[in-house]
């Protein structure tokens, strides 16, 4: 698998809009006014993320479910190793930008997309790619925890298990790396094969991440992966999610700001199906481009 | 001061009247309709129960009561009713016939039967009251006790008669009235019938010892033995005479060998239709005479009828259809023989007098039997006076008692009233009169459903036959047939429709979009209001020869479509990754479709070739037994299971080895290397499928038999394709919303996880799912088990107990539908229909309940998720 370089700018990519247009705009507003109206509009995207590797490179991503656009010429490069944060209000397009990037919104009837996504280089919407093996190479968890109704080991091994992997000695092996990587193995390592239903929520969530970390993702998805959750679990996973930076490639979805400024180094503002402004998580909630990110975010707004 | 803001006045919210009126009627009329249901289905639970339950009631003998004024005398030779139980017959050996009033007591008649004075030297008297007497002199007399019945309106009947309510009775001329309804009565008077006396070829020098007879389709079938021990059968033919309108005997005498022993026999005993005869000897000794070719008549066997050596006969009786031996003996042993057919019988006619029920073992000696005219009721009686009714089939004591004060006088003479509801018992010195109630002694628990020796049966089976063309015919009510039938139906139509309900359930649910979801699911539900009566007619009149006739073709489908399908998969993974990812909607769907043609056609060329090679060109000839070995149907059977074996071998000892080296091969030398791998295991399958067919035909084992055997054009596959369609779209949307209600969260993570649809679907969703599958096809049992229509048009409605595929069964449900209406009311063969009824109801209740049960809890258990 050949990794891109570090990536230069493109030309047809989105460039790197001069930011005190809008910062100046006479009324504040003027930018969500203008995709209110459908009007043709480019992502601020900060001059950091340029400098970072893409592991996920998402490219003039359309999606319509049906007759009903739902993102509009996404771009954005997903930096490696890092955690990656997608904000904004409901129904912006987060978690259905979150399930394009494994496909999973193939699924729903009528769905039709245009644009492309790289992987690694590799195309994720190309004709002829096996969906299958795409999926393979990405790891996800769900708003809520979703545990297979099996022990907790079979849950973590599923991944392994539709592979083929007979050998068992591999198998345990892989079951404790991943649930020591989700911080989950002291709790469990004495009850592997109890059913993981019973479980606590946030348990079962931890569990959900062994499960995705346990295939070796090459990016992980969380889609809200605490909006389930109590605040203590939620604490936990976000400790987790700080430990598993640097060895995943994490897109994460959330509705809180502090979790955000908290566990992520990149943050992305979504606005209507459209990426507004994508930078460094310090300078979006400090220092934001765009005076609609800077509502956003200090809570004005949404 | 603010002029006071006079508040809206605050709206009055009350219910009104009419809304709770409506209330209270809505209420009413759910709860008496709930309810209603409810005590419906109880009533109908409550009928069924009422109508069955009087099978398990007792054979009950009233207290008897003493005819005053009864004469002491010595034993007669048989004694009788008429036909309700008023008046009694005794024939004494002294060739008197007395009629007597079974009420008063008083003798109505007296018939002299002697011939001049000369009583017989020989009798016999067998059911219905017809006897035989021989004379001294050779002349036999043929005659029957009988009665006239005669009926009175109210003008013709007396003052006396008038005064009795309807069913009492009282002296009337020289018999007995009896009022039968408001306006009628109904008398019985004596009338002895004789035929013309007949002479018998024996010389005055040697009088007649002992003799039988019994009634043929065209006359009488006498056996008499000489006192010098000379045995001579004669066939007595009747001719009425048109000329004179006068009855004309016709005799041709046949000699028989002589019974071989010191003495001469004592009894003769004609059975059947006079087919057989029986010497006897007071010990028990006795030689059967095969009379089938009268011209060569020859001793077939010698049977010792009393084992005990010290005990004598001392009772003889037929029962009904005079097939069923009983003797009674002295050491109290009561035994039923009759004749049955052994495999290797040495025997002139292939068979051999049996002692089959043993009734009772020991005990005081048996003084008199009486035998039922109209099932297998046998009454005994004792040395100490003991009576005790007896039923036959089951080997059941049904009740006794003591009918006479002195405990000491035997029984000397039984009688059983016609229609089974009186017992006449003569004592030493009194007659007795008891009420019977018989009850349902045919339809017991044990008779029902264990399995019974019945006459010429070579041992215990469970039989269902209801009915016949003769009267003499023992019905057969075993219903375990019956219940293998509808369980054999339910299999065979759950082994053809559950994997296609259930995999096309899975299909719609995991692999279709949801726009297609809908309509496929509703066309398939649609198949559910195909009336059955069309299923069944097509199935018997269209599907079943449409079978017969391309058997092998039909065999080889079950084989040329899984593997018409299988290699086309292996051929789809030669395409380019590109345009099978492209073609995996419509276009694959339609490859899959067309593997069915194919299918079709490789099954109607190989049939043939196959029959041709294994089977001697002739399947349904092989499945007879008449050509062929069992090594191909063997072959064929296991060739299954040693194909799944092959690829479960391979996959475990392999498997994994196999999933790393190919790791890195390209996409077609994967295919090449698929569908060489597919080739050698169907090769290695079928290696291991001549192995063990080989094993097994040298171990003597031959599949004809088993699950295969005789082929009839009405049979369980039939049967099981044509109720598969019933029962799919059952279980098909019940299945559908198991599987789909299983939370979408517990697909994506699957799917998500790099699973296939086809993965997703084995390891999530179908075991989140695996109790409402279950209580889905408890569901299609029910039904199965319910079905009429089909069973009845298609299966041939044999009871027969065989896991045989290609022969027929008759279920419970359509033995009730065919014989229910025959069925006379209250009789034991309605209860027994009602019966079956109930063991429906039972079945599928449980089932339902079953199924329901196991829904509860997996609802309750998908809220968990």
């Amino acid at each position: 698998m050949q990794h891109p370089p570090v990536l230069t700018p493109e030309p047809g990519a989105p460039s790197q809009a001069p930011a005190t247009v809008y910062k100046r705009a006479a009324a504040r507003g003027a930018v969500f006014q203008a995709i209110q109206s459908g009007a043709s509009f480019a992502t601020v995207t900060h001059a950091a993320v340029a400098g970072e590797e893409a592991v996920l490179d998402i490219r003039g991503f359309d999606l319509w479910y049906g007759a009903s656009r739902a993102l509009w010429s996404v771009a954005m490069r997903v930096p490696r190793g890092k955690v990656t944060a997608l904000i904004g209000p409901s129904g912006c397009g987060k978690s259905t930008l979150l399930r394009s990037v494994n496909r999973l919104n193939d699924l729903i009837d009528g769905v039709r997309v245009d644009g492309d996504m790289l992987l690694n280089g590799d195309s994720i919407y190309g004709s002829g790619v096996d969906v299958i093996e795409l999926r393979k190479r990405i790891g996800m968890v769900f708003q809520k925890p979703n545990p297979f109704p099996m022990s907790i080991f079979e849950n973590v091994v599923y991944s392994l298990r539709i592979d083929g992997e007979r050998d068992r000695r591999v198998l345990e092996e892989v079951c404790e790396q991943s649930l020591v990587g989700a911080g989950l193995w002291e709790e469990v390592k004495d009850r592997l094969q109890d059913s993981a239903l019973r479980l606590s929520g946030g348990q079962q969530q931890r569990l959900c991440i062994a499960r995705a970390i346990a295939a070796e993702p090459e990016v992980l998805l969380l889609d809200e992966p605490c909006s389930a959750l109590d605040p203590i679990a939620t604490g936990r996973i976000e400790d987790l999610i700080e430990e598993l930076k640097g060895s995943y490639s994490i897109l994460i979805v959330t509705h809180n700001m502090q979790q955000a400024s908290r566990t992520s180094d990149y943050t992305a503002f979504m606005y209507l199906g459209r990426l507004v402004e994508y930078g460094p998580t310090r300078d979006i909630f400090l220092n934001p481009q765009l005076a609609e990110t800077e509502d956003y975010v200090s809570g004005r707004f949404g | 001061m603010q002029p006071a803001k006079t508040p809206r006045p605050r709206r009055v919210r009350t219910t009104s009247r009419s809304v709770r009126a409506a209330e209270r009627v809505a209420r009413t009329l759910i709860s008496v309709g709930g309810i209603g249901t409810i005590a419906a289905v109880v009533l109908i639970l409550v009928f069924l129960v009422s109508v069955v339950q009087p099978l398990a009631s007792a054979t009950s003998l009233e207290k008897p009561s003493l005819l005053p004024g009864s004469p002491k005398g010595e034993q007669p030779l048989r004694v009788g009713t008429d036909e309700y139980g008023l008046i009694g017959w005794a024939l004494r050996s002294n060739g008197q016939l007395e009629y007597r009033d079974l009420a008063s007591g008083a003798e109505l008649e007296r018939v002299d039967l002697t011939r001049g004075g000369i009583p017989p030297a020989a009798s016999s008297a067998w059911a219905g009251g017809e006897f035989a007497l021989a004379y001294p002199d050779g002349s036999l007399c043929l005659g029957r006790a009988d009665f006239a019945t005669s009926f009175l309106d109210h003008d013709k009947a007396p003052e006396s008669l008038r005064a009795l309510a309807v069913g009492e009775h009282a002296p009337h001329g020289r018999g007995r009235a009896q009022r039968i309804a408001a306006e009628q009565w109904r008398v019985q008077e004596p009338s002895t019938g004789q035929r013309p006396i007949v002479q018998l070829p024996v010389g005055a020098d040697d009088p007649i010892a002992v003799v039988e007879a019994t009634r043929t389709t065209k006359g009488f079938r006498v056996a008499w033995l000489t006192q010098s021990g000379r045995l001579s059968v004669g066939v007595l033919e009747e001719r009425e005479n048109p000329m004179t309108a006068e009855l004309e005997v016709e005799i041709s005498t046949f000699a028989a060998p002589a019974p071989t022993g010191a003495t001469p026999p004592q009894r003769l005993v004609l059975t059947g239709l006079g087919d057989s005869l029986l010497a006897c000897w007071e010990d028990g000794r006795a030689l059967r005479y095969d009379l089938r070719r009268l011209d060569d008549i020859e001793i077939s066997e010698e049977v010792d009828l009393l084992p005990e050596p010290s005990a004598r006969i001392s009772a003889l009786e037929l029962l009904i259809g005079r097939g069923t031996l009983v003797v009674g003996g002295t050491d109290g042993s009561l035994t039923c023989w009759f004749r049955i057919r052994p495999p290797l019988s040495s025997t002139r006619d292939g068979t051999r007098l049996m002692p089959v029920h043993a009734l009772v073992a020991s005990g005081p000696a048996i003084t008199s039997l009486a035998a039922s005219e109209r099932s297998r009721i046998l009454v005994s009686g004792t040395q100490d006076g003991e009576l005790r009714v007896h039923y036959v089939p089951t080997n059941e004591e049904r009740a006794s008692v003591r009918p006479f004060e002195s405990a000491a006088g035997p029984v000397m003479a039984l009688a059983l009233a016609p229609k089974e509801d009186a017992v006449l018992a003569y004592g030493r010195d009194s007659v007795a009169r008891l009420a019977l109630d018989v009850g349902h002694p045919d339809g017991s628990a044990r008779a029902l459903f264990t399995p019974l020796w019945y006459e010429d049966y070579s041992g215990p089976e469970h039989v269902w036959q209801s009915s016949s063309g003769s009267d003499d015919f023992e019905p057969k009510l075993g219903l375990v047939p019956l219940v293998f039938g509808t369980l054999k139906a339910t299999l065979f139509s759950l082994l053809f429709g559950v994997p296609i309900a259930l995999l096309a359930a899975i299909f719609t649910s995991e692999f279709l979009s949801p726009a297609w979801r809908t309509p496929i699911k509703s066309a398939i539900e649609m198949m559910a209001s195909l009336p059955s009566v069309v299923l069944g007619f097509l199935a018997a009149l269209i599907f079943a020869p449409f079978v017969q006739n391309w058997l092998p073709s039909v065999l080889a489908l079950f084989f040329c479509l899984p593997l018409c399908l299988l290699a086309g998969a292996y051929l789809w993974q030669f395409l380019p990754a590109r345009t099978a990812i492209r073609a995996s909607g419509m276009p694959r769907l339609l490859a899959v479709a067309a593997c069915l043609p194919f299918a079709a056609v490789m099954a109607l060329s190989t049939g043939p070739l196959v029959e041709r090679i294994c089977f001697g060109g002739d399947a349904t000839g092989w499945l007879n037994g008449s050509v062929g070995s069992g090594f191909p149907g063997w072959f064929w059977m296991l060739l299954p299971l040693s194909s799944a074996l092959a690829i479960f071998a391979a996959a475990h000892f392999g498997g994994t080895w196999l999933r790393r080296r190919s790791a890195s091969w390209s996409r077609r030398r994967c295919a090449g290397f698929d569908l060489l791998r597919f080739v050698a295991l169907g090769l290695g399958g079928a290696a291991l499928a001549a192995l063990f067919a080989a094993l097994l035909h040298a171990g003597g084992l031959d599949p004809r038999g088993s699950v295969v055997d005789t082929y009839v054009q009405r049979n369980a596959l039939v049967v099981g394709f044509v109720m598969g369609f019933t029962v799919i779209p059952i279980i098909y949307t019940l299945a559908e919303d198991a599987l789909s209600s299983v939370p979408q969260a517990l697909r994506l993570a699957s799917l998500g996880a790099g699973a296939t649809p086809w993965q997703t679907a084995m390891r999530i969703v179908v075991p989140t799912a695996g109790s409402g599958l279950f209580s889905a096809i408890m569901v299609g049992l029910g039904r199965a088990v319910g079905e009429t229509m089909i069973v009845l048009m298609a299966t041939g409605n044999t009871p027969v107990m065989e896991w045989n595929v290609f022969n027929g069964f008759r279920t419970l449900s359509a033995n009730i539908a065919v014989e229910l209406p025959e069925a006379a009311r209250d009789s034991t063969h309605y209860r027994t229909l009602f019966l079956a009824a109930l063991t429906l109801f039972a079945i599928t209740f449980v089932v339902n309940t079953l199924a329901e049960v196991v829904r509860q809890r997996f609802r309750k258990r998908s809220y968990q998720l």
